[in-house]
Formats: C-alpha cells, sequence, structure tokens
C-alpha cells in the first residue's frame, strides 16, 4: 500500500496479446479500471496468427473468443487499437501516459459487411501473413479481429481509389479525414505486455533465406497451416506451390548463438514437433527431418515430443546445420555434421523451416527511459519506478500458457500497485 | 618425447583439458563448445579431417591428448574461418587447432613432423625469416626439395601444369625476390618474439 493514496487506480496495459488480454480482464474482474493500448488494428497479438497450440494441437481462436466475451461484458475494459505510448511521466500511483493514435479511416460505426474491400483494388502487404500474400488496401485484419472492424491502409490516402472506397460504404463509416492524435491518460501502474517478434532470419547468412523461397520461418509455416492463411491451409512449397514431399525443420536458427539471439526461446522445440504434427497430418508419405542440438521438452510437454518422435517418417539428426546451400534447381540443401555418426551430410529438401526464436518487440521498437530492460532486451522490475511491470514474453521468452501465467501474476502486482 | 602439458593417465581425466583450458589462447573458450557441429559442418575439408574440430574438442574433454595430438585435423585446417565465424559460442576453433599443431610439433609427435602442412610452413617461415616477404617460387621449391632431391624432382614434375599455367597469364615473375627493406628491424622482432614464446606461460608448464 502507498504512503498517501494514488492519484489513480486505473491499471495501463501496453499490449493487446494473449498476456496484455489476460492481464487486463484478470485486473478488471477485480474491479479495477483497465486501459488496453494495441499497436496494431486488433486484439489477439501473434496467438490470432497461430494455427494450432502444442501440446494438445487444439485452436488458439477458441481460447481468443472467450476472452474476448469476457472483455465485451466488462465495462471496466477500455481498448485503445493502433496506439503506441509516446511518453511516460511520474511515478507509481500518478503517472501520465501520452498516447499516439494513428488513424484508422473507420469509425465505430462499421458493419464489417466487406463492401469497402470489394471496391478497392489496390494491394498492400499483409503482416498478419507475414507477408507471405498480399491483401487490399480496405481490409479487416483477420476473421476474429476485435473490434470487428475494417481498417484502410494509409497508401490509400490520398488516391482517386479512397473517395471509391468512401462511397461504397452504405454506412457512411469511413473518414477520410482522420490525422494523428495524441492524448494523455492518467494511470496508476503499467504493466507492458509488449510481446515479441520473430527473429530476423535473413541475417543468418549462412541459411540463406533471403535468397531461397522454399526457405520459410516457423511462423511463417504457422500461416501455411492455417485454414485463413494464404494457402487456405494447406502445406505447399512457396517457390510452385507443389506439396513438399521432404521437409527439413531446424533448431535454433539464430538462438542460442553469440552473433544473434543468445538465449533460448523455449517455445521453439515444440512448435517444431508440431510442425511436424501438421505436415504428418495432411501428408501421408511426407518425410521430415528435424535438425537439432538438444530437445528441450519440459514435463509434460515431452509426451508431446515421444508421440512425434517414435512416428518412423520422422528422422531426428543431432546437429546444428551449417549453412543451407542453393541446389541444381534452385531447393535447398541442408550442409553440416552429424555430431553423432560424424558423417558430414548435404541433404536437399522441399521445404525447409527455421524455428527461429522471440525477440522482444520493446527491445527494438521500444526507447522510453522510465523502462528498464535486461541483457536481451527483456523488460524486467525497476526497483526506481515500482509501478511498472511487465507480463508475457515482454518479461521473458515464454509459450502461451505460461504466458497467460505471467500475465495473471502482473496483474496482481499492478493491483498491490494502486491499492 | 618431451612432454610439456600433462599426459593423462586415466579415462575422463581432466589434466590436459585444464591444460588447454589455461595455456592456449582461445582455450578458455572450449568450455563453451555444446557440440553443435557447426564448426566441422562449415569446414571445407571436413570430409578429410579425421575427427573434425568439434570431435577434436570432445576428445580434449575426455582426456585423449595423444590421440589429439596425433590427429590430421591440426594439419588440415586452411585458415578459412568460416568455424570462427559461424559458431555460436564465441569459441576461435582455427585458433586453437593451430596452437594445438604447434603444441604437437613442440612435443615431437609423429604426426606432426611428417604432416605436409608442416614441411610447407616451414619454407613459409624459412622465407619471411630471410626476405621478410614470402616468394612463392622459393616457398615452393623449399617445399618439394626438404625431403631429397629425387622427392623433390617428382614433386615438381607432378605441379608443372600448375606453373605453366602461373606462367601463361604472368603470375610466375623471374628475377630476385623482393625483400623487406628493414630486413634487421624484423629480426629484432622475431628473436624478441620467440624470446617471449619461450618464457613458461603464467602458471608454469
Amino acid at each position: 500500500m502507498l504512503e498517501s493514496q494514488p492519484r489513480s487506480q486505473t491499471i495501463l496495459v501496453v499490449g493487446g496479446g494473449i498476456s496484455g488480454i489476460t492481464t487486463a480482464i484478470e485486473a478488471a474482474e477485480t474491479g479495477y479500471d483497465v486501459v488496453i493500448l494495441e499497436k496494431t488494428p486488433t486484439l489477439g497479438g501473434r496467438v490470432a496468427q497461430l494455427n494450432r497450440y502444442f501440446p494438445k494441437l487444439c485452436h488458439p481462436t477458441c481460447g481468443l473468443e472467450i476472452n474476448f466475451q469476457r472483455i465485451r461484458k466488462n465495462p471496466q475494459v477500455t481498448i485503445f487499437t493502433m496506439s503506441t505510448v509516446a511518453a511516460i511521466q511520474g511515478e507509481r500511483g500518478d503517472y501520465t501516459v501520452t498516447v499516439r493514435q494513428t488513424p484508422r479511416y473507420v469509425k465505430p460505426n462499421c458493419t464489417a459487411c466487406g463492401d469497402c474491400t470489394r471496391a478497392v483494388e489496390m494491394k498492400v502487404k499483409n503482416p498478419f501473413n507475414y507477408d507471405l500474400a498480399d491483401m487490399t488496401a480496405a481490409y479487416l485484419p483477420h476473421e476474429m479481429a476485435f473490434p470487428m472492424r475494417y481498417v484502410i491502409a494509409p497508401q490509400l490516402i490520398g488516391t482517386d481509389e479512397a473517395e471509391k472506397v468512401k462511397a461504397a460504404c452504405q454506412y457512411n463509416a469511413i473518414d477520410l479525414e482522420e490525422k494523428e492524435s495524441t492524448f494523455d491518460l492518467h494511470v496508476g501502474a503499467i504493466v507492458w505486455a509488449t510481446g515479441w517478434q520473430p527473429y530476423d532470419a535473413a541475417r543468418i547468412s549462412p541459411y540463406r533465406y533471403a535468397y531461397l523461397k522454399d526457405v520459410i520461418t516457423n511462423v511463417e509455416m504457422e500461416r501455411l497451416a492455417a485454414h485463413n492463411g494464404p494457402t487456405h491451409g494447406h502445406i505447399l512449397r512457396p517457390s510452385n506451390g507443389q506439396i513438399p514431399r521432404n521437409v527439413a525443420l531446424i533448431q535454433c536458427a539464430g538462438s542460442r548463438d553469440h552473433n544473434h539471439l543468445p538465449y533460448c526461446s523455449r517455445i521453439c522445440c515444440l512448435a517444431s514437433m508440431k510442425h511436424a504434427a501438421y505436415l504428418r497430418e495432411q501428408y501421408a508419405d511426407v518425410r521430415v527431418d528435424i535438425y537439432y542440438i538438444d530437445i528441450r521438452a519440459h514435463d509434460k510437454l515431452e509426451a508431446f515430443y515421444r508421440k512425434i518422435v517414435n512416428d518412423p517418417r520422422v528422422r531426428m539428426i543431432k546437429s546444428k546445420p551449417a549453412e543451407i546451400r542453393i541446389g541444381a534447381e534452385d531447393e535447398p540443401v541442408v550442409c553440416g555434421e552429424n555430431t553423432l555418426t560424424r558423417e558430414i551430410y548435404s541433404e536437399s529438401y522441399d521445404l525447409v523451416v527455421l524455428a527461429t526464436g522471440m525477440q522482444p518487440s520493446y527491445s527494438i521498437h521500444g526507447s522510453l527511459i522510465n523502462v528498464k530492460m535486461d541483457d536481451y532486451g527483456f523488460i524486467v522490475p525497476d526497483d526506481d519506478n515500482k509501478g511498472i511491470f511487465s507480463a508475457g514474453v515482454a518479461a521473458g521468452p515464454l509459450d502461451v500458457s505460461m504466458s497467460v501465467q505471467s500475465a495473471t501474476a502482473a496483474a496482481l502486482k499492478a493491483i498491490q500497485a494502486v491499492y | 618425447m618431451t612432454y610439456i602439458s600433462p599426459l593423462p593417465t586415466r579415462k575422463y581425466d581432466l589434466s590436459f583439458a585444464r591444460w588447454v583450458h589455461r595455456h592456449i589462447d582461445g582455450g578458455d573458450r572450449l568450455a563453451m563448445c555444446m557440440q553443435c557441429g557447426v564448426c566441422s559442418g562449415s569446414c571445407p575439408l571436413g570430409t578429410t579431417m579425421d575427427n573434425g574440430p568439434r570431435k577434436t574438442f570432445m576428445m580434449i574433454r575426455a582426456g585423449m591428448k595423444d590421440e589429439v595430438l596425433q590427429s590430421d585435423t591440426l594439419w588440415n585446417c586452411v585458415s578459412c574461418y568460416n568455424c570462427v565465424v559461424r559458431c555460436p559460442r564465441d569459441v576461435p576453433v582455427a585458433y586453437i587447432l593451430h596452437e594445438l599443431a604447434t603444441v604437437a610439433v613442440r612435443e615431437g609427435y609423429a604426426q606432426a613432423r611428417t604432416a605436409e602442412t608442416n614441411k610447407f610452413v616451414k619454407g613459409f617461415t624459412w622465407s619471411y625469416k630471410i626476405f621478410g616477404r614470402t616468394d612463392e617460387r622459393l616457398v615452393s621449391l623449399f617445399y618439394y626439395f626438404q625431403d631429397g632431391f629425387a622427392s623433390g624432382l617428382k614433386k615438381l614434375l607432378a605441379f608443372r601444369h600448375i606453373a605453366l599455367g602461373f606462367l601463361k597469364v604472368g603470375r610466375l615473375p623471374f628475377g630476385m625476390p623482393h625483400s623487406l627493406r628493414h630486413r634487421r628491424e624484423l629480426r629484432k622482432i622475431l628473436t624478441a618474439a620467440t624470446k617471449i614464446e619461450a618464457q613458461p606461460a603464467k602458471g608454469g608448464r
């Protein structure tokens, strides 16, 4: 408890992914006012981009649906989408947070009918699908978007098509004049739930991700396997759209590596096991080779690991591949040393999936003086600033269930800070 | 043999590993090695080495000193530094192999004396000690003829196509070898370096 009463008992949650949503709901359901800031047009974050969860292979949409329902029913949660923190001033119990909101160009009376999408021809990159396919410049981020409201890409503004889109909206929900705005929030505690970004695979130069179309990352694999992804759930080679017959899954691509991310991201091993399961589920005759240094499947996850390695069409190769060469038909050729047999191998594959790690988003995009990071860029508790907390992957590399635990803990800490 | 480094007497004797950790440049980073295999996989001569760097490092840890210092891995390194650049644990792989090769020579391991790379290095050293530069023609001749005239001639004939090729593109110059202007200064530096090398390292050998 504070010596004096806090000026504000509102809790600010930065980030609307699974950790941010959980922190917000847990705090709101105990009676506190909560504000969520989300950088993108929709809540859900990376979890919405996943196809399935390990180890039970259930769909993330299920948990998101429940959480969105809880938010909808709770009047104490306020959401600002397309908003970021520009500055923080003050101390525990009395923070002034400057928020910058970029325009969505679509008003709240949007019914998500989709007339605007049909009226526009301009294509823009689709970050939801990790740029694997383009989308129209007036779009719904994804079918589970919350708030369920369309967005107009800033590239469209000022073109002739913008007027066409405006005219196509029969509810007059499009406001092309909307400008970037800045406003202040008064809060008592701040929880950073800014999550992560996949490590840029192009930086691992020996793996030639930038040159070989059939070398993809694990997050791209999730989109290929998802029914609302660019291939409608069929895992196909990006180079020619054919079914892959042999696939390599490479662990620790840019992780546990002093040249890249020095730490273990904890999720990639199991994510790759899950990818092996996707492939075997879709194609009975596919061969899957998993290249690994060591498999980190903790306690309850070991059963899932056992299930995958006992599959006769899945081969485990103990080796960190040294490089991926370009084959005669532009196919990826994985080269390295099998550390159990000392055999130097070089094998061609139809598809190679790099299990890249998680890099904390804040360490890339954030630069506020009030936030303390560890050596790897994860946000840690600051003794000089006791009203600021972190949850989920912003605090450390965690899987979804551990992120939810971390978020619940952060909610309790935030409540104690403004109590 | 004149051992300077300890010779392990039983299985999993760590005395040699500790010696490497202490006395080999970069040997302390060896403790970081996680046996991922990137070094051996990146090596352009990976298929011709008997053990490769990764296995060599594990053998050091297992106390297999004789096997390590007799292996041809130490001599097949071509110093491309792929392993050093790619090692996820910052182990200076090539540097460690080079220094182990020096240890093998110093302690008189047979493999070290007969290794072709070692013979070539002798020619290389001879050339820069005299001229302050390496003259490719003299280094090659030194290397060819150090085992006697007959074997030298044989080697020379075997490489004649390469020599002719070089001649054709004007890469085989005639005339005196280029030499350094301040050869005496260089000799002083080399003498000092030899003295430093002869000094017992910290902690004693």
